[in-house]
This record gives structure tokens, sequence and C-alpha cells, in this order.
């Protein structure tokens, strides 16, 4: 019973659906109503209208073969452009490796300059807690002259000392001779009346 | 490790590999952890990942200080210096390749170490610690051969100023003195608390943390953390900040300082604070930048808790490293 209907199967699958598929379909069909328009024994209005037919079949089997010939173009087409598109990344990915290992270059770099900004900070931070060199130069200066006037005046106080001092001792020693002298003086006029005077009584 | 003594552990130090992909970091009870860097920052990355890849204990007492030279891991402990080799911890050997004692005066007391750096100029590591006093060993020859003697209570951070060949220590008793590597000679002393814009009395005048990029130097403790300009030695900034910092870093045009309270706090040199980066540890000790590697760069900080913060980018934490 199951290979009577399989082979009745077959049969009808045959029938139905012997040509193949699609274009396959299409040229046989085109192949077999050829053949009977060639054989056919009918009336040349018949005979015009299987031709025309059998034209139509080829023009649809012509459109067919051109629109496939187009889709492949297409895809070759398509194919380059990918490897194309493909390419540009590629070489993308790589100069974007490049920029990044520069940029990690450059933060190195911006980082030293950076701690070496911090560090220069951080000193003047404690140069400028002293006080400027002029400024001190000048406080120098203006002490030293201080120092030097008031030397001077100390010399010109102690050469007027001593000045004073000399005439000084001079007047006194002066005055004390002259002392002297009138002490020796009356010294020696009472000497003299005391020896005159018992000169004169002796007589 | 029990629950209790996870609650109870600080760490004190950390130290990234000379390749970048090891962080080690010793906490309050003489253990050193190595963790993979690679393992943790990798996408696929699990909690297991953040785990450390060996710990092993390395002194009986804190591990204060570590500090790594081209392959060595240098460790100190309780008044003594142990260097391990990184190749031989990555394959999870704990052999130390040795270990040294600086010569203290009295063998009664054995005084904890606090800060070591590595001079490369002369090959030697200086390690300053409890007995108030700076020791340089040579590394090449093994032996201490200078002491800087100086300070009058004990150093707790030192720093190096590469340019000058210069040794910069900070100490309890409030002074950073600068040394000439060199002579052996302290070049100049500042009393930080004795300046009025940095003191602050209530919290005492111990320096706790010393950074320096040869012009410039970063202290503070129990004065707030002060930007010092070093050749006319005068404060140019002051960085107010509550609590004590414990350690600073420069970083490109930024400065890093942490201590207590749980951020980071960036800064800028003119002395103003730009942000706070909040982190798991109630109060932090250390902070460590890696720049030996290029895809490991990270920030990572640890202090009072077995976590240590992990930043990828400065401005948040990414994720946390457990002991």
């Amino acid at each position: 019973m199951g290979a009577v209907t399989d082979d009745e199967v077959i049969r009808k699958r045959l029938l139905i659906d012997g040509d193949g598929a699609g274009d396959d379909r299409r040229i046989n069909v085109l192949l077999k109503s050829f053949t009977k328009w060639c054989n056919s024994p009918g009336t040349p209005e018949e005979g015009f209208t299987q031709y025309q037919r059998v034209m139509a079949t080829l023009g649809q089997c012509e459109f067919s073969m051109g629109k496939t010939l187009m889709v492949y173009d297409m895809n070759l087409r398509e194919m380059e452009n990918y490897e194309k598109i493909y390419t540009n990344i590629e070489q993308n990915i790589t100069s974007a490796h490049e920029k990044i290992a520069e940029c990690k270059k450059e933060i190195q770099r911006a980082k030293r300059v950076r701690k070496n900004r911090q560090e220069y900070d951080a000193l003047a931070k404690v140069i400028q807690q002293h006080p400027d060199r002029h400024e001190t130069l000048k406080q120098l200066e203006a002490l030293d002259k201080e120092l030097q006037q008031l030397s001077q005046i100390k010399e010109n106080v102690d050469a007027k000392l001593e000045l004073r001092k000399k005439q000084f001792h001079v007047l006194l020693s002066t005055i004390q001779e002259l002392q002297q002298t009138l002490e020796n003086d009356e010294k020696s006029d009472n000497d003299d009346n005391n020896q005159e005077s018992p000169a004169q009584t002796g007589e | 490790m029990g629950p209790v003594e996870l609650l109870h552990m600080s760490v004190f130090s950390q130290s990234f590999s000379p390749c970048g992909r090891f962080l080690a970091a010793g906490n309050s009870y003489g253990e050193i952890a190595v963790f993979s860097l690679s393992a943790a920052l990798s996408p696929d990355a699990t909690a297991l990942s953040q785990k450390p890849v060996l710990t092993f204990t390395a002194h009986e007492g804190p591990v204060f200080s570590l500090l790594s030279t081209d392959c060595h891991l240098m460790s100190a402990g309780n008044g003594e210096i142990s260097c391990w080799s990184w190749s031989d911890l990555t394959k999870k050997n704990v052999k130390p390749l040795w270990t040294k004692r600086p010569n203290y005066k009295s063998s009664l007391e054995i005084p904890e170490i606090n800060a070591m750096v590595l001079n490369t100029r002369d090959n030697s590591l200086v390690v300053g610690g409890g007995d108030n006093n700076i020791h340089i060993l040579d590394l090449e020859h093994g032996i201490f051969k200078t002491v800087l003697q100086g300070h009058s209570d004990y150093v707790h951070c030192l720093s190096l100023r590469e340019r000058e060949a210069e040794i910069l220590s900070g100490g309890e008793d409030g002074a950073v003195r600068m040394w000439d590597s060199r002579t052996g000679q302290s070049v100049h002393c500042v009393e930080i608390y004795k300046y009025e814009s940095c003191a602050r009395p209530q919290y005492g005048k111990w320096i706790s943390c010393l950074t320096t990029d040869s012009d410039w130097m970063l202290c503070g403790g129990g004065p707030s953390l002060s930007l010092w300009h070093l050749r006319s030695l005068s404060p140019t900034s002051i960085f107010t900040l509550t609590g004590c910092q414990r350690q600073t870093s420069f970083y490109q045009d930024m400065i890093l300082a942490v201590g207590e309270g749980p951020s980071v706090a960036h800064c800028l040199l003119g002395g103003e604070v730009k942000a706070q980066i909040p982190c798991t540890p109630q109060s932090l000790n250390t902070l460590q930048l890696n720049t030996n590697s290029a895809e490991h760069r990270m920030l990572t900080v640890g202090g009072s808790s077995n976590h240590i913060d992990v930043f990828t980018n400065l401005s948040y934490r990414a994720f946390s490293l457990s002991f």
C-alpha cells in the first residue's frame, strides 16, 4: 500500500513539479514550448500565438538573467566597499593606539611639569617669608652710615676733652708755680727781715 | 593558623621580587609569606590565588623590615638579618643563605632591627634598630664595617640620598640625622619637633617615616607629615593628616602616605590632601609600589590585619591578598 501510494505521489509530484522551480522551470517550459511550436501542425494564428508566447518566455528568461548579472556585480562591488572600510578601520585603530601612547607620554611629561611647579611654589613660599635682599642691604648701609657718624662725633668729643684737659693742666700748673714763687718770695722776705733785726739789736 | 591568631596578625613589611612577579610580606609572628602576583592578577583568579604560595617562619620575633636586591631577599628579625635567595623561594626551598647579627654592645639585650636600606654605590646594607646605632654591612665581604652613632633613642626609619651619597635616619628622639656614607660622620641634625609649624606635642616628637628623592625629604610621625627642602633644611609644606604616618613615598607628582587610619592618603607637593582611599586594615604599616614589572604594576598596603590590599589603579582597592 505504502509503495503504491509512493508511486502515486511520485507521479503526481513529477507531473506538477517536474520542471523544477522558478527560472529553471521557465527555461524548461521555454524549450518544451519551442519544440512544440516547431512541431505544431496547427493554424498560422495558433503558430503565431505560440511564437509570441515563446518570445515572451524568452524575454522573461533574458530579464531574469540580466537581473542576476546585476546582482552579482553589486555583490562584487559591496565586497570591495567592505574591504575598503575594513582597511580604513584597521588604520584608525592603529593610529588611535599610537595617539594613546603619545597621550600617555604627554601625561608623564605633564606630571613632571606639575611636580616641578609645585616644588617651585613650595620653595617660593619659604623664600617669601624672608625679607627682601635689597631692603636688608639698604638697612645695613643706613646702619653703617649711622655708625660712622657716631664714631666721628665720639672722636670729636674725645679730642675736645683732651684739649680742655691739657689747657686746665697748663693753667693749674702755672697757678701752682706762681703760688710757689709767691711763697718762696714771702719766705725769703721774712728771712731777710729776721736777719736784719737781730743785726740791728746787736749794734 | 587559628582564627584568633589571624585576627591579631599585623603585617609590618613587604617587598617585591626583582622580577616583579612575587610579593613577600612579613608579619608579627615572624613569618614571611610569598604571594604570586601573576596568579592573583590573571583573569581566572580564584580565592585560592589570593593566598600565599609559600609561608615559612623566618625569625623568632616580628619581621619589621624586608628588602630585595637583584636576586636576594633580606629579612630583619629579632636583632638578626637573614638572606634568602628569590629563586630558592620560588621553588619553595626555605633555607636561608646566611644569617648575621650586627655587633651589639651588650649581649644581654637583643635590639630589634627596624629599617634596612641598600646602598648600591658601594654594595652595602644599612641597618638601623633598637640600639640607637646604624650598622653598615658590606655585602661583598660579609662584615659590618661601620657604626654610625649619634641618635639618643632607637632608629625607626632610614633612607638614602642617592646624589650626595648620604644616609638619612629618623628616630624616637625626634631627630633626623644626615650621615655621609663615606666618612660615617653626622653631617646635619634636624629636630623636627622644634619647628612650630610641624610640631604636634600631643603625639610626641618621634619620627616614624622618612623618604627622600635627593632634593626633598618627607618626614612624619609624632610631628605632622612635612615636606622639607634639603639644601636649605627648611620645611616647605605641612600635610594636615590626622594620626601619625608610618610610611610615605614619592610617586610621579604625588605623595602617598599611610599610617593610623584605614586609608591611603594622596597628597600634592603643595600641601593639599587630594584624596583618601579607604582600605581593609584599620591602620596601615607598610606601603610598596611594584616598579619592577610592567604588567604587574600595583600598590600594596598592609597593616593591622591579615589582609594586604592591592591597588592596580591608585584610586580604588582592587582586591586583597591574605595570609
